[in-house]
């Protein structure tokens, strides 16, 4: 009984060690951005201060922050709903029919989620570039189709695979269309991984930062290319501002991925590991 | 039962469609698994297909932005003559491999450690799985620039616990460390909680078994759940060195490839001869060698799934 005490309290002990460690960083950006300029580079630093949010107002009072705010959104909104749109069917399809090239696509949506996004970054840049289509929402859209159409695919076709057969099958008997059933049938029943899929994929288009760094201007730019704009070469003085703005980011990506969290591990695995 | 509403609602559509279209719904009927990956199809030709054989091509060619898409002259192999016998390449893709190998490494380590401690059943491990896995979530730019701030060799306050002056980003040595710890803190939580989906579903027997014949822990730990897990562990491998190999965003916003080329992975060197050089073409054959060695990587990931699959 004894040795069992000791046992939990080293693991307790390491736990907290790690959860320290690992979440240090982040706890002390989050102090920064609550800091006026002079505590910010008081020195020994401030470990208890009273918290200003003087950053956060003056951020969200900064107008480019606001328009890649929304830049952000449209082009998040823009990728996911394209690929659900595009890829649920496919992912139903590869879920429950066998057809010619089935394989050949199978491969070709894994290499596209795993081939580094500069291969496709540079080819496309010149093929955009012809067309006008550069500096545009509309190529970052396309361009996020290469890792969220995948995620769809993949996180969809788990989930239909999971659902029972039966239910379409009576549904067919009864005369419904393939259509019919998978409109009247299956979709009601697979909400929860539309909304999964969706979370995982608007983290990805949120988080993203070298396709939008090239495909866009200061006009279309994202959060994470005005965050590298802020922060590029000197880190300058600004740091309650870049704190803040960096806060900002990241708050709707982790509520997002809590709600989420139950099927995060189907979905970094890219449907190796079922959660 | 779930779904007897979905039929109920399917069996009054299918009363009110007409005869006529339901001949219609012949045609589509049979042919619904092609028509149904159709859109999907034509998506990933334009943006993954037509691009690829379009740098396949570019990277051939001599072409400079102020050409016309078709205007370049034929170059052959001498992209990739000059890529090749480019110290400046050759040292990047060294030290991409190293970087690769040294990052993911590190994070299946780190990331076998938590998720053993997390598979530890006891009150409040909840809080601390989702605890752990935050740094996962932050968006790359983000980190890059808090751990920036962090090692900032003035104000930093890593060099305050240290009590010394280290220009963490500034030195060859340091640079390359630096970038990589970013990685490892923002990956290690996504190996752990790969592994420790892995080990909620090893089967109990074995460890039981092992136990009455009074086996210690670390002898089941080596014997048992290690094999067991090896599964798991070669999906977060391949997963990470796939990624890994691809690194960007922390090198771009830390360092952008310097001190003196130290931190100078293969995108770093990609992006900076296609955006800021703008030599496209050579941009092209850096881009080729990139996806043929992940296409390596991609096709051990797939051989690795199919037999999963099969077993």
């Amino acid at each position: 009984m004894r040795r069992k005490r000791t046992e939990r309290i080293a693991v307790y002990g390491a736990l907290i060690a790690l959860t320290v460690v690992f979440l240090f960083p982040l706890v002390w950006i989050v102090g920064l951005s609550l800091k006026t300029r002079l505590q910010v580079f008081a020195s020994p630093p401030l470990f208890l201060w009273w918290p200003t949010f003087e950053n956060y107002t003056a951020t969200l009072s900064r107008a480019d922050f606001g328009q890649a705010f929304l830049n952000s959104l449209m082009v998040s909104a823009g990728a996911v709903s394209l690929s659900l749109i595009v890829g649920v069917p496919a992912a139903y399809a590869l879920a429950r029919f066998r057809f010619a090239g089935r394989n050949v696509l199978f491969f070709a949506l894994l290499s596209m989620r795993m081939l580094p996004p500069i291969a496709v970054l540079v080819p496309m840049y010149v093929l955009f570039n012809a067309f006008g289509l550069t500096t545009t929402r509309t190529s970052v859209v396309l361009a996020y189709t290469t890792f969220s159409l995948p995620l769809v695919v993949w996180i969809m076709r788990g989930f239909f695979e999971d659902l029972p057969r039966e239910l379409e099958e009576s549904a067919w008997v009864d005369g419904a269309s393939r259509m019919q059933a998978f409109v009247h049938v299956v979709l009601p029943l697979i909400k929860p991984g539309l909304v999964a899929a969706c979370i995982l994929c608007l983290q990805l288009a949120w988080n993203d930062f070298l396709f939008a760094a090239v495909l866009t201007n200061n006009a279309t730019r994202t959060l994470p290319v005005l965050m590298a704009a802020f922060s590029g070469g000197d880190t300058g003085t600004d740091w309650g501002g870049m704190t803040a703005s960096g806060v900002l980011v990241i708050l709707p990506v982790i509520v997002f991925s809590f709600a989420a969290q139950r099927h995060l591990v189907a979905g970094l695995s890219s449907g190796a590991v079922k959660g | 039962m779930e779904g007897t509403n979905q039929l109920a609602a399917v069996r009054s559509v299918v009363r009110r469609t007409p005869d006529r279209a339901r001949r219609r719904v012949g045609w589509v009927d049979r042919n619904f698994a092609r028509l149904a990956v159709l859109p999907t199809t034509l998506v990933m030709l334009l943006v993954f297909g037509i691009p690829l054989l379009f740098s396949a091509w570019l990277s051939m060619e001599a072409w400079s932005p102020d050409q016309t898409l078709f205007g370049g002259t034929f170059a052959g192999t001498a992209n990739y003559e000059d890529l090749v016998t480019d110290p400046e390449f050759t040292g990047s893709l060294i030290l991409t491999l190293k970087y690769t190998a040294g990052v993911v490494a590190a994070e299946l380590g780190a990331g076998l450690g938590i998720a053993l401690l997390l598979n530890i059943d006891l009150p409040w491990i909840g809080l601390f799985r989702t605890l752990l896995i935050v740094p996962m979530m932050i968006t790359p730019v983000v980190a890059a620039f808090c751990w920036k701030l962090l090692l900032d060799p003035d104000h930093g306050v890593i060099n305050f616990f240290i009590q010394q002056h280290v220009v963490w980003l500034g030195r060859p040595d340091t640079a390359l460390l630096s970038v990589a710890v970013v990685n490892v803190w923002q990956n290690a939580p996504y190996v752990a909680i790969l592994l420790l989906a892995g080990l909620r579903s090893l089967p109990a027997e074995p460890a039981e078994a092992a136990q009455i014949d009074g086996a210690s822990r670390l002898q089941m730990f080596w014997h048992i759940t290690l094999p067991l897990l090896r599964p798991y562990l070669l999906v977060a491998l391949l997963l990470r060195m796939i990624f890994e190999f691809r690194s960007f965003d922390n090198v771009y916003v830390m360092t952008s490839g310097g001190p003196a080329n130290a931190t100078m992975v293969l995108s770093m060197y990609t992006y900076l001869a296609s955006f800021v050089r703008f030599d496209l073409s050579l941009g092209a054959a850096a881009a080729w060698m990139m996806l043929l060695i992940s296409l390596i990587l991609c096709g051990c990931f797939i051989a690795l799934v199919r037999r999963r699959d099969a077993n």
